[in-house]
């Protein structure tokens, strides 16, 4: 089989179905956009409420982060496909078990996955910032909101960054789970091609379109981590408002 | 900015590496293959690393036929859950095999456990053969002519045709009722050009889409969780998912004949593995043991 991987017809042949691979790095990029979309708001949400005082948040968000976690993505992507169906038609009382898009599975499935993850980044990176900025802010006579508007947001959001893009990356990687129900992303085509073909020419192309998603990201990251190293440089002061 | 530029310079360079390393090499063993005439795509591997036939004398020596089977196909390849053991139509062929291989009768091939079975699925069945993990693969395996060139066929022992099988309540009473449905088939296999060749032989009005699933029992649990309106396969296969929540629809198509393949450099072991099926057939003993197993 390995041998075959330098027979040019077999490439002619796996690119032929180059369509294919498109109609699934389409997917993969749709199902990776959205579901980061739905990580973040989550992530957002749970890594805030996370850092209140209000103990059934804390308690709530707890239950979530550990839940997604510590159990694997496929088996939660398993359930989703193979269980939701049949529990909404419950809910809904439909004749028939309520059919998900492969799209909707995927956005739930990478989405809640990794918003546990971001929670926590999120959580870390508000927590991370010194008590002594929002006292040192305070003494300085800057109310609340000016407070996390100017001294600890900027500093959480250039700690939180380079996790982020890490995540984002991880995320893309793992919408290729699609592939084990039928997903219609790459993962999935390419894994056909390679079984009608028995040419592994087709997984070799599907990593190449996964390293053209990834790669930049990846970039991304390594920049921002560099950036948040470096100790920041005072900007030019424009005439301050006076409140 | 610069580290940057020669990093991707670097990865450029790789890949183009990669690619002309694989065009050029692939050249000159396509310039063997037009020499050679019918040894076509699968060919090349066995042309270059595995040219040589390893005869009958290295299974001999293993003490062992190592067999590809399906594991979850009632009367052709099914292994009990009970005992761990092999048993259906196919297996006993493997054995029939063996016996000749070994110079025994089948059942003490089977008592000595000569045969060393391994499950397969459409999907890995063709590599298993190729890399020499396994001698001989009787895994209800269509014969194309496409799959020709890449193994050797036995001359067919069982004649099978396609079903459709949707859940009891879905509605559906013939094969014309199933416009707008998702049809599932298994990953590797020739069902879907099959039944988009019926439609259009038939002059159906339907537009179907199809899904690929790895292995049988995923897609029988797709159907009962509704993700799949019909789950396509072989009748014989089909026949062992087929419960009161379901139903086979009546279309027989897409007949197709199943062989006992082996990988293209065995030249030795096609011929036992030939002589062995046309031996069953003309003595009428494989009749005998299809309708043993129940299969129609």
């Amino acid at each position: 089989m390995v041998k075959g991987l330098f027979n040019i017809s077999r490439w002619e042949e796996a690119f032929a179905h180059m369509d294919t691979f498109g109609e699934g790095m389409l997917m993969t990029v749709k199902v990776a956009f959205l579901g980061l979309l739905v990580a973040v708001l989550l992530g957002i949400i749970f890594g805030v409420i996370s850092t209140t005082k209000v103990k059934i948040l804390q308690v709530i968000s707890r239950i979530y982060v550990e839940f997604f976690q510590n159990t694997p993505l496929v088996v939660q992507v398993f359930f989703y496909y193979n269980g939701l169906p049949q529990i909404l038609q419950a809910i809904l009382g439909t004749s028939r078990p309520v059919r998900l898009s492969k799209l909707l599975l995927g956005v739930i499935g990478v989405g809640f996955y990794h918003g546990a993850y971001i929670a926590e980044v999120i959580r870390t990176g508000i927590e991370a910032v010194p008590k002594g900025q929002t006292e040192a802010a305070y003494s300085q006579g800057f109310t609340k909101i000016q407070t996390m508007r100017y001294i600890i947001l900027p500093q959480t959001l250039k700690l939180i960054l380079p996790p982020l893009a890490n995540q984002a990356l991880n995320l893309v990687k793992n919408t290729s789970v699609l592939a084990l129900v039928a997903g219609g992303d790459l993962m999935y085509h390419s894994d056909n091609v390679v079984s009608g073909s028995g040419f592994l020419q087709g997984y070799i192309i599907s990593c190449v379109l996964y390293f053209i998603i990834c790669f930049p990201i990846a970039t991304l990251v390594r920049k921002l981590e560099v950036r948040s190293k470096k100790t920041p440089t005072p900007k030019k002061m424009k005439t301050m408002e006076v409140a | 900015m610069k580290k940057k530029v020669i990093s991707m310079l670097m990865t450029l360079m790789m890949v183009a590496a990669f690619a002309v390393g694989c065009s050029s090499d692939s050249k000159d063993s396509d310039t063997e293959t037009t020499a050679g005439e019918t040894t076509a795509a699968a060919g090349e591997e066995t042309t270059a690393a595995n040219a040589e036939d390893p005869g009958l004398q290295s299974i001999k020596d293993a003490g062992k036929l190592k067999v590809g089977t399906k594991v979850d196909v009632p009367s052709f390849g099914l292994q009990n859950t009970a005992t761990g053991e092999y048993e259906g139509l196919e297996v006993d062929i493997a054995y029939a095999v063996a016996a000749e291989i070994f110079g025994v009768t089948p059942e003490e091939a089977k008592e000595q456990g000569l045969v060393e079975f391994q499950g397969v699925t459409a999907k890995t069945r063709g590599p298993l053969l190729d890399n020499g993990e396994l001698n001989l693969v009787a895994a209800t395996f269509t014969i194309t002519e496409e799959r020709k060139q890449s193994w050797n066929f036995s001359t067919p022992y069982y004649e099978d045709a396609l079903g459709l099988m949707c859940l009891e309540n879905s509605g559906y009473e013939t094969m014309a009722d199933i416009d707008g449905a998702i049809i599932g088939v298994a990953q590797g296999a020739t069902t879907k050009d099959a039944i988009q060749a019926y439609i259009e032989e038939q002059g159906l009005d339907i537009e179907v889409e199809f899904q690929e699933f790895d292995g049988y029992p995923a897609l029988s649990a797709a159907l009962s969780s509704g993700n799949i309106d019909i789950f396509s396969v072989d009748r014989a296969i089909l026949a062992g998912y087929n419960d009161d929540t379901t139903k086979i629809l009546p279309e027989r198509f897409g007949t197709q004949e199943y062989g006992v393949a082996t990988a293209l450099y065995a030249t030795e072991l096609t011929e036992l593995v030939e002589k062995v099926v046309t031996d069953l057939i003309n003595s009428g003993e494989m009749d005998t043991m299809i309708s043993g197993w129940g299969i129609e």
